[in-house]
């Protein structure tokens, strides 16, 4: 059974792309066939994050207006080779693509991966009604900031009304020692305004930009803190207990166990 | 009130405490121990009020402390008035509603029965406004968490099971129950009713309204109480009071 997932937060900048490369990446590592499709047309830039820019011949809107088949613009990872990226334009705008077309292309796609991650764009308009269509579930992220918690509450009741039931949080970004001294939300606040399904939460870490850099998803670097919530998160999605990762400080951590009720 | 000793303005960074040229003290401490009483909900919730330096001798402002610390309130001295001040809890809204409130007919038009479409209920084709008294006879029922950017519209009462968050919104004839934690802007008896009232397990909104009553939170978020008791705000003596309540 093939599951697609979007990645969407109604903020730009919080982390969906990061998202979508290491969780694709993280899938794909541990044997599933994996496809990303990039729908933040415009502003594409999963290819940077996997390193594959310079291999894109054909995109999603050649595909979904009929000019080549879909598997002629797939790009395969260079290392991992059941981990393949359907990227987008670079040059026209989010209308390009609607929800049917995405719907459709989805239900071909689900015939040969096992996972399918929608990287969507920011924002409430046709962008993100496109990328959420084909749907099973749906994973918000957000950063411990009021106002990335207002549009995740935001997005929560949107994907509410287009009947997307399955939605769960991810929290990217966190900074313990800001957390501690309150100057960030704390994942009681997070967790009591947004109430849905916590997987994941991942640490503000300087290697997430360094990966970015070098074309590969911190998941790869076994020291990258952030790379390790990503793998965490990997494994529930696939079913797996994996229990919160501990923070460098205490305080902090007897927080998330209280919350998490660990 | 041209004949109140003790005035108390809203500002940015708490309340500000104000006495009428030439009071003595034992007259402003009994109006501040009547006040105390009459909104003890609202003060209660670690307020800050301010006293300008030098409007009473030293040892009447460790009474008045004193007076304050035994409400919850945080007494602070400071050296001038605060600009910009205007009244709080309670404010008069430009529009006045109290004609609404003699002729239901013209309410009822006002009225419009727009729900969030995923759970509308059937509203009745016609509430009666001139059958309704004073209490809403019907009522409507969220079961959901109601999310930013969400509004309830109704001439009923409103019950939601879930959660009320910062950026949603319900008005609503009648009174309001919530089942969960209110975040978000309430305005009960909207067209009117003075005895209308909101309930809540948690109470933390960013505005309550009742009737032509408005009351908003602190501006400083760390003045906001963490611990959740059911609290229930209503009318009394022309203000809004929040009080605790058993359920
Ligand atoms: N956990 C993290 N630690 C440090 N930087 C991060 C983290 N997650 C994302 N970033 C950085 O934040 C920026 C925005 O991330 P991106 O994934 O492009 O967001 P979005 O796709 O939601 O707009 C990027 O520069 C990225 O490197
Ligand atoms: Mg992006």
């Amino acid at each position: 059974m093939s599951e697609v997932i979007v990645i969407t937060s109604g903020k730009g900048g919080v982390g969906k792309t990061t998202t979508t490369a290491n969780l694709g990446m993280g899938l794909a590592m541990r044997g599933k066939n994996v496809v990303l499709v990039d729908t933040d047309t415009g502003l594409r830039n999963l290819d940077l994050l996997l390193g594959l820019e310079n291999r894109i011949m054909y995109d999603l809107i050649d595909v979904t207006q009929g000019r080549v088949p879909y598997k002629k613009a797939l790009v395969r990872h260079k290392k991992v080779e059941n981990l393949f990226l359907l990227p987008t334009s670079q040059v026209k705008d989010k209308s390009a693509v609607n929800p049917e077309e995405l719907v459709k292309l989805c239900e071909e796609l689900r015939k040969e991966f096992d996972y399918i991650l929608i990287d969507c764009p920011a924002g409430i308009e046709q962008g993100f009604q496109t990328a959420i269509a084909a749907a099973d579930v749906a994973i918000v992220v957000t950063m411990p900031e009021i106002s990335a918690v207002r549009d995740a509450d935001k997005i929560i009741g949107e994907l509410g009304r287009a009947d997307k039931e399955n939605i769960k949080l991810i929290v990217n970004r966190i900074r313990p020692q800001m957390v501690e001294s309150g100057d960030m939300l704390d994942m009681d606040d997070i967790n009591d305004i947004l109430s849905i399904d916590c997987i994941g939460q991942v640490p503000d870490d300087k290697m997430v930009i360094t990966s970015t850099n070098r074309g590969e998803p911190c998941i790869t670097m076994d020291k990258s803190t952030a790379g390790q919530a990503y793998r965490n998160i990997v494994g529930r999605l696939l079913g797996e207990k994996v229990p919160f990762m501990t923070f460098p400080k205490e305080g902090f951590f007897s927080r998330l166990k209280h919350v998490f009720g660990m | 009130m041209s004949d109140e000793i003790v005035r108390i303005k809203g500002t940015k960074s708490g309340l500000q405490l104000l006495f009428a040229a030439g009071a003595t003290y034992a007259a402003i401490e009994k109006e501040i121990r009547a006040k105390l009483r009459a909104g003890s909900g609202f003060f209660c919730r670690g307020t800050v009020m301010h006293a300008m330096e030098g409007s009473l001798s030293k040892d009447e402002m460790e009474k008045l402390k004193r007076l304050f610390h035994e409400s919850g309130v945080i007494f602070s001295v400071t050296r001038s008035r605060i600009p910009g001040a205007t009244e709080w809890p309670v404010e008069r809204p430009r529009r006045k509603s109290a004609r609404a409130q003699k002729r239901p007919a013209e309410a009822a038009v006002q009225a419009e029965a727009a729900v969030p479409a995923e759970n509308a209920p059937a509203e009745p084709a016609a509430v009666q406004a001139s059958s309704a008294d004073d209490e809403a006879v019907q009522m409507v029922v969220v079961n959901k968490t109601l999310r930013g950017g969400q509004e309830v519209r109704t001439k009923s009462s409103v019950l939601v099971c879930g959660n009320v968050n910062p950026g949603a919104q319900i008005i609503a004839g009648g009174s309001i129950d919530i089942r969960g934690t209110c975040r978000g802007l309430v305005h009960a008896g909207a067209f009117g009713n003075q005895k209308a009232f909101v309930v809540a397990d948690h109470l933390i909104p960013t505005q309550i309204r009742i009737a032509d009553l408005i009351a908003r939170s602190p501006d400083d978020p760390q003045q906001i109480e963490k611990t959740a008791r059911p609290e229930r705000a209503s009318i009394k003596d022309g203000q809004i009071v929040i009080e605790p309540i058993e359920r």
